[in-house]
């Protein structure tokens, strides 16, 4: 069974989030993203462009036709259009979100009989909703527009799973938007798709997302409200009234949103993992090499923290991060880092090959010495979950008899079970610096060295 | 030694005091970097020659053939590697070369002082 499976590694296909022009969605949980509605308008594409005007003119039809006394097929409308679970985006842990409610679509609706601006113009950025509406989360804009692009959304996921031989099942009865008529059908679609519960997969350019919509609640109550609000000397004291505020002031809304429109340029998407600075890992190494081994003063957490965010960093490109896990063994509690290992590295293939190691678990011992007894666990632990190939990363160099002990494993099991200590993780902050080599090479190194002294 | 071969000698020599040069400055910049494997293959493919032109006789380790790619060999190692190297080319030079008549030092070769000049040996 794999860590937080992502959809390359269900059907094992060799490519890394680096390489890829979508995010790799999770099989069981969302990704932390949203698709923003903002990076399509703002983008240089017309074809984003065409996108956003296709969403935001789908959206403000559905006010007209509220507007227009279609009230129920207005909210039933976009209580459909109001989750897209098969894109994968947001903050559920089990891939299926849950559409918004009737009352909160007649809030929504509400905007287009209450704003005299919206209502003779409709939105220019529908994501505005936010500012004057309860709960509207940062998920329920990407869902929605997701829901609006459905099928050019379909259209890339099915180019791209063709490039990377992705698998595809015929998919029957997916909800998909129809600009020409505005109104949602059914069609069967060639999708790839969860092996393990058969549901779709849509795949979403990593260049729309971001963790937070650039127009966003926070963002205008913080650095655009309460500097309004003090000159002006507007007076709110909840989220409500200042939603109920804005309603009654869109005036300020468009403001804000036209000072966000010019700061377009800052706009960016935001990457799913962005390794640490130099300068940062090497404080974090200076930190690590301070700690004391053992708990005193939480130093096992505390190495166990800086660990975590150094290796994710060192490793990438090369390895991706899934990860950290804990576990209690023999009342011990053990914490673990997980990589994905989708090849992409010689090294990384031959030990996917020769160990079946799809994910790879680093173990942490903030201890002065490794023991018989951490391996042992490792061991075990492997058994489980992992092919026959892990990583121990501890303080000091280990005993000759441990690494005799690590050789035996071999010998007896043939399973590998490299150890780095401070030394190693020193190159590897090195190799981080200087970009003459990877820092995976030091893994490599440690691993030729073992297999050096194997028999035979 | 052949005419031939101090011909290699001395593109080798070249070539190697080139990048003892380079590494040296390297390694005084940063000792324990590791080298990177564009710059190794060059290390390595000049070793190979200067290992078939020394042979076992004058090879500075008999075990050293060149470095491996997978150990990560450091700026340094590399540095002390190649001086190795430059001393054992020079011994080779000490015992091929001799004073003329004239006074000037030139090659012999098989055995016979020859008119193809070089420096005095360094006396290492």
């Amino acid at each position: 069974m794999l860590i937080r499976p992502r959809l390359n590694d269900a059907y094992n296909l060799p490519f890394t989030q680096e390489e890829v022009d979508f995010a790799i969605p999770f099989l069981d949980e969302d990704l932390p993203l949203s698709v923003d509605p903002f990076l399509l308008w703002k983008s240089p594409s017309q074809q984003d462009n065409a996108l956003n005007t296709l969403v935001t003119n789908s959206f403000n039809h559905l006010g007209r036709l509220f507007l227009q006394g279609k009230e129920k097929v207005a909210i039933d409308m976009l209580i459909k259009a109001s989750e897209c679970y098969e894109v994968g985006l947001g903050d559920s842990r089990k891939r299926r979100g849950r559409p918004i409610g009737v009352n909160t679509a007649k809030s929504i609706f509400a905007l287009y009989k209450d704003i005299p601006q919206i209502n003779k113009a409709g939105f220019v950025h529908f994501e505005e909703i936010q500012l004057f509406v309860d709960n509207i989360s940062k998920d329920r804009i990407s869902d929605i527009t997701c829901s609006f692009i459905k099928s050019h959304l379909i259209d890339y996921t099915i180019f791209q799973s063709k490039k990377l031989g992705i698998p595809r099942v015929k998919i029957k009865d997916v909800t998909v938007y129809d600009y020409k008529t505005n109104v949602f059908l059914k069609e069967d679609v060639d999708l790839p798709c969860n092996p393990d519960d058969g549901q779709p997969v849509i795949l979403v350019p990593r260049r729309w997302l971001r963790y937070t919509p650039w127009i966003n609640y926070d963002d205008y109550y913080a650095k655009y409200f309460i500097g309004k609000a003090a000159l002006d000397n507007i007076k709110v004291s909840t989220r409500i009234e200042l939603l109920d505020y804005n309603r009654h002031n869109y005036d300020i809304v468009q403001a804000y949103t036209g000072i966000k429109e010019l700061k377009r340029q800052d706009c960016k998407n935001d990457p799913l993992f962005e390794p640490i600075p130099i300068l940062s890992a090497n404080k974090k190494f200076l930190t690590i090499k301070k700690l004391p081994t053992g708990k005193t003063g939480n130093a096992d957490r505390a190495y166990e923290d800086n660990i975590c965010q150094l290796m994710a960093s060192l490793l990438y490109p090369q390895l991706d991060f899934a990860a950290v896990q804990s576990r209690t063994e023999s009342g011990v509690l053990i914490r673990d880092l997980v990589f994905y290992n989708n090849n992409s590295h010689s090294f990384l293939k031959d030990i996917y090959d020769r160990f079946n190691c799809r994910q790879i678990v680093f173990e942490l011992k903030n201890v002065k010495t490794i023991e018989r007894e951490h391996i042992n666990q490792l061991n075990r632990y492997l058994n489980d979950q992992f092919g026959n190939f892990g990583i121990i990363v501890t303080r000091n160099p280990i005993p000759n008899n441990i690494f005799q002990n690590t050789i035996d494993l071999w010998s007896g099991q043939r399973k590998c079970i490299i150890i780095l200590s401070d030394i190693e993780l020193a190159l590897m902050c090195q190799l981080y610096k200087s970009k003459q080599r990877i820092s995976l090479d030091v893994i490599k190194k440690k691993f030729v060295e073992f297999e050096r002294a194997c028999p035979g | 030694m052949k005419e031939k071969e101090i011909e290699i000698f001395r593109k080798l020599n070249g070539q190697l005091e080139g990048l003892y040069d380079e590494m040296s400055a390297l390694s005084k910049k940063t000792p324990t970097d590791a080298i990177n494997k564009f710059k190794l293959k060059f290390v390595n493919q000049l070793l190979l020659e200067i290992n078939a032109l020394l042979n076992d006789e004058y090879k500075p380790f008999t075990e050293f053939i060149k470095f491996e790619e997978d150990d990560l060999p450091t700026n340094s190692d590399v540095v002390l590697m190649l001086s190795q190297y430059l001393n054992c080319m020079e011994k080779l030079r000490d015992d091929n070369i001799a004073l003329d008549d004239e006074g000037d030092w030139c090659w012999v070769i098989n055995k016979k002082m020859s008119d193809i000049q070089t420096s005095p040996p360094k006396k290492i």
